[in-house]
């Protein structure tokens, strides 16, 4: 089978202010197969916004090819939706705008049906009562998954998130990643999940990249065979440790490799 | 009805006028036990006396006539702000030109090229139009470029994501952004035009506040000039409090929590 | 009140038009003149004010506006570039600015033909006499003609320049400066003294007026000027200008109460009894040796050399590097 989305030794780097170049992402290549749930795990600074940048179109690789379904990615597509890391809504929209921002701002009309999809969208992340809140009223795990109805009101094929769950509090991230999963099992999409936790990663994904840290490359791309659905079960499974550890002890003999720096900033 | 309430809406506005009255009986006897000339410092009594002289349509029309400077020079220092703020944001090659620019010619003391601006443009109102404007429009340059640029990059990445023009990224993203900003600055602003018509009417004016306060110096009559001033402040509170207002009233949600 | 203000001139201007019609047929759309004032109104520039309220100016089918001004530079750079036609400005003034700059500015009639330069002292200081002034401490604002003469006051009465002590201050704070003993002396023009006497009044003090014209200087001041392209497109308006503004003159100083209140009518702000005695006290300045030897509004040659003269040497400039008579034109003075 043909992978939906293929990166082909794609390298990038930036060109500072005084015209220097920096490396921040060197021969990465893996694929992704449709509706595939993948993780990106890997220390800060190690070429993961890049990655989603390049998928998303809104930059071009300095080397190698970005592929979707086998065309290369040229320009932002219509196709992509993105979940930043903190929500980013717009404050001074009610969650129903917020939820149809993109295709205002895109196509400045909204027709009825727009609105009914809007309605589903919030009714499926819960906020059904908080439909007429402006973002400031709201917590902020409410406030991510206004971002998430946000991504998906264009019903994109592929799903960016970065970090999404990076800024809420220990429990209601573990909750926002079982909605997640939900959402995804409800509407498959394929999904490019960039995180920080390992446990996390393992937990939701199909496949795990693991990145190496700066100039960045893949340092290992591990298949997460656990059954579906996942649930806080799954993480005590014996298969579950065995993954996370694979992962931990391939961060630390990089990180031996390297400096104990960034460990630390891992096991945190 | 809770202590904060209290604070909210029925003490705190009284405040500043408790104080102020309770100062004035203080200033009052000052003046007089120490024969205070009334060159120096005139008694509220004396200021109250020097109001109630001048007929109150003289005041309306010094005070509408500094109020009429100060407003259309004020609204053409937003037009003319807000585009050119849009278009350095929109350009960093034009920001890095321009900026340097905005400041020398804000850092050109206005009361020095004054007399210049009313030879160059006549002794009518649009002098001081110019000077107004010129006061005012640095402020707002900087509020509105800063709230524009602070935008979060997510946002503008979301919207070249969505290729959307770059007039729907200004306008429905950096610019309401930028609200917060913006009210600041025009916060500033509105004060500061006050100041740039009163400026205007010292170097050319036949009516104004300041023109009324520099008549009243040069004619000795100090407690008229003082309340000229005290007139020119009361405008400047009450502009100053209408930007609130129409803050409060179409942008609430750009007002920190504990403003609305 | 306004409003009334105009119809009456209005109603004053139609009924004087209608007893000229029956006359000489004049044009109905009166001449419009621009005027700039080189201060703020006062009593010191009434014979304005008084033309118009007494239509001396539109019995020339004349139709004046007028401008306030922020000194005598301010007046004659307004009126070089055109933005007024016709105003008022101290003569020595207008001479550096013909010497400087050779501005498009003539003067046309003499208003004041003594200078208004004075020293003010409290009655009890001790001084009286211009000599007096050695090792006192001088109070001037900074931008006033008079400075450029003190120098030479000063060496005209024998007062060594070191021996006084010049503090340079806003015109506003000069006269609290003198009442509250920061200074001993300041500098204003007599055009003041009304002012200045008020307010030592209600500070329970006497001012004593030293004139300069006393103390060994003698020379014109405000003069009327004009744009000279204003002069040579339209000399039969500026012509009908000087007529009515002499007879406003003479008009002023015969009737300083009624033109005190004048000057407050067209100018509220202004005291008519304050504007009155102005008048009053001025009157040496249009009505003195000069002016009677040479007639009102005449520019005697010798006189005006002199004014050169005095101007030049205290500027330290060359005396013969310009002509005084340059900045003069008598085509229009009444009787030539």
């Amino acid at each position: 089978m043909l992978p939906y989305v293929s990166f082909c030794a794609v390298g990038h780097s930036y060109t500072t202010d005084k015209g220097q170049l920096i490396p921040a992402l060197r021969d990465v290549s893996f694929s992704i197969n449709k509706h595939e749930f993948v993780a990106v795990v890997g220390p800060s600074g190690c070429g993961k916004s890049t990655l989603l940048r390049l998928l998303s179109g809104l930059m071009q690789p300095t080397k190698g090819q970005v592929r979707v379904f086998d065309h290369p990615v040229t320009q932002p597509r219509d196709d992509v939706g993105i979940v930043f890391q903190k929500p980013t809504l717009l404050p001074w929209l009610k969650v129903t705008d917020n939820v149809l921002f993109p295709l205002k701002h895109k196509f400045g009309r909204i027709t009825l049906a727009d609105r009914v999809r809007a309605a589903d969208l919030i009714e499926m992340i819960g906020l059904t009562k908080f439909a007429k809140h402006r973002p400031d009223q709201l917590s902020g795990g409410m406030q991510q998954r206004v971002g998430i109805a946000r991504a998906l009101l264009l019903d994109p094929d592929i799903l960016i998130m970065d970090e999404p769950f990076s800024a809420l509090d220990a429990l209601t991230r573990e909750m926002m990643g079982f909605e997640l999963l939900k959402i995804w099992n409800d509407a498959p999409k394929t999904v490019l999940f960039i995180t920080h936790s390992i446990s996390e990663a393992v937990l939701l994904a199909d496949k795990v990249l693991v990145m190496s840290e700066g100039p960045s490359t893949l340092a290992e791309s591990l298949d997460i065979d656990l059954p579906r659905p996942r649930s806080p079960q799954t993480m005590q499974l014996a298969a579950f440790s065995e993954y996370t550890n694979r992962i931990r002890k391939h961060i630390y003999r990089q990180s031996e490799a390297e400096s104990d720096a960034p460990l630390q900033a891992m096991l945190a | 009805m809770n202590a904060y309430l209290k604070m909210k809406y029925g003490v705190q506005p009284l405040l500043p006028a408790l104080c102020l009255l309770t100062l004035l009986p203080v200033w009052e006897v000052i003046c007089r036990v120490f024969e205070v000339p009334n060159f120096v410092l005139p008694a509220p009594s004396e200021i109250a006396q020097a109001f109630y002289d001048v007929e109150l349509m003289r005041w309306v029309e010094h005070a509408w006539a500094t109020l009429r400077v100060a407003l259309i020079g004020f609204a053409l220092s937003i037009v003319i702000s807000l585009p050119l703020a849009i278009i350095m944001v929109r350009s960093e090659f034009l920001r890095k030109t321009l900026y340097p620019l905005l400041v020398v010619v804000q850092s050109t003391p206005v009361v020095a090229i004054a007399p210049l601006l009313i030879v160059i443009l006549g002794s009518g109102e649009a002098p001081r139009l110019v000077i107004t404007c010129l006061i005012t429009f640095f402020p707002l340059v900087v509020a509105a470029t800063t709230g524009m640029l602070a935008t979060p990059p997510e946002l503008i990445e979301l919207s070249k994501s969505l290729r959307a023009p770059a007039v729907k990224e200004i306008w429905q993203i950096r610019l309401p952004y930028a609200i917060p900003h913006i009210f600041s600055g025009l916060k500033v602003a509105v004060t500061l035009a006050i100041i740039g018509a009163v400026i205007a009417e010292f170097v050319a004016a036949e009516k104004g506040l300041g023109y009324l306060v520099q008549f009243s110096t040069s004619y000795f009559k100090i407690p008229q000039a003082f309340a000229a001033l005290i007139v020119l402040s009361l405008m400047s509170l009450l502009l100053f409090k209408a930007v609130h207002w129409i803050q409060r009233f179409y942008f609430a949600w750009s007002l920190p929590k504990q403003d609305k | 009140m306004k409003l009334i203000k105009q119809w009456q001139s209005r109603i004053c201007r139609g009924l004087m038009l209608a007893a000229l019609a029956s006359i000489s047929p004049l044009s109905l759309a009166a001449d419009k003149v621009t005027f700039q004032l080189d201060w703020l109104p006062g009593g010191d520039k009434a014979p304005l004010y008084v033309g118009i309220e007494q239509g001396f100016f539109a019995a020339e089918n004349l139709d004046v506006k007028i401008s306030h001004g922020r000194g005598s530079t301010d007046a004659i750079s307004k009126i070089a570039t055109g933005t007024a036609d016709v105003g008022l400005s101290d003569l020595v003034a207008l001479l550096l600015a013909k010497a400087n700059n050779d501005v498009p500015v003539s003067a046309i009639y003499s208003v004041f033909s003594e200078a208004p330069h004075a020293f003010f002292v409290l009655s009890d200081s001790g001084i009286q006499q211009v000599k007096d002034v050695a090792g006192k401490k001088i109070a001037t604002s900074p931008f006033t003609s008079s400075n450029v003469f003190l120098p030479l006051l000063l060496s005209v009465n024998q007062v060594p320049e070191n021996k006084v002590r010049v503090i340079k201050t806003d015109p506003g704070a000069l006269n609290p400066m003198l009442l509250t003993g920061n200074a001993d002396v300041v500098i204003s023009w007599i055009t003041d003294t009304e002012k200045y006497r008020y307010q030592a009044k209600s500070a329970g003090k006497e001012l004593t007026v030293l004139p300069w014209y006393d103390a060994g200087l003698a020379f014109y001041s405000t003069a009327l000027i004009a744009n000279d392209r204003f002069l040579a497109k339209r000399p039969e308006v500026a012509k009908r200008f000087v007529r009515a503004y002499a007879k406003a003159i003479a008009y002023t100083w015969a009737h300083p109460q009624q033109s005190g209140e004048m000057v407050h009518k067209i100018v509220p702000e202004v005291d008519a009894s304050a504007a009155a005695d102005t008048i009053t006290s001025i009157k040496g300045l249009v009505y003195n040796d000069a002016s009677s030897a040479h007639g009102l509004g005449q520019f005697d040659p010798e006189r005006l050399a002199t004014t050169w003269q005095w101007t030049a040497k205290a500027q330290s400039l060359d005396p013969a590097s310009f002509d005084p008579e340059r900045a003069i034109n008598r085509q229009f003075l009444q009787g030539e």
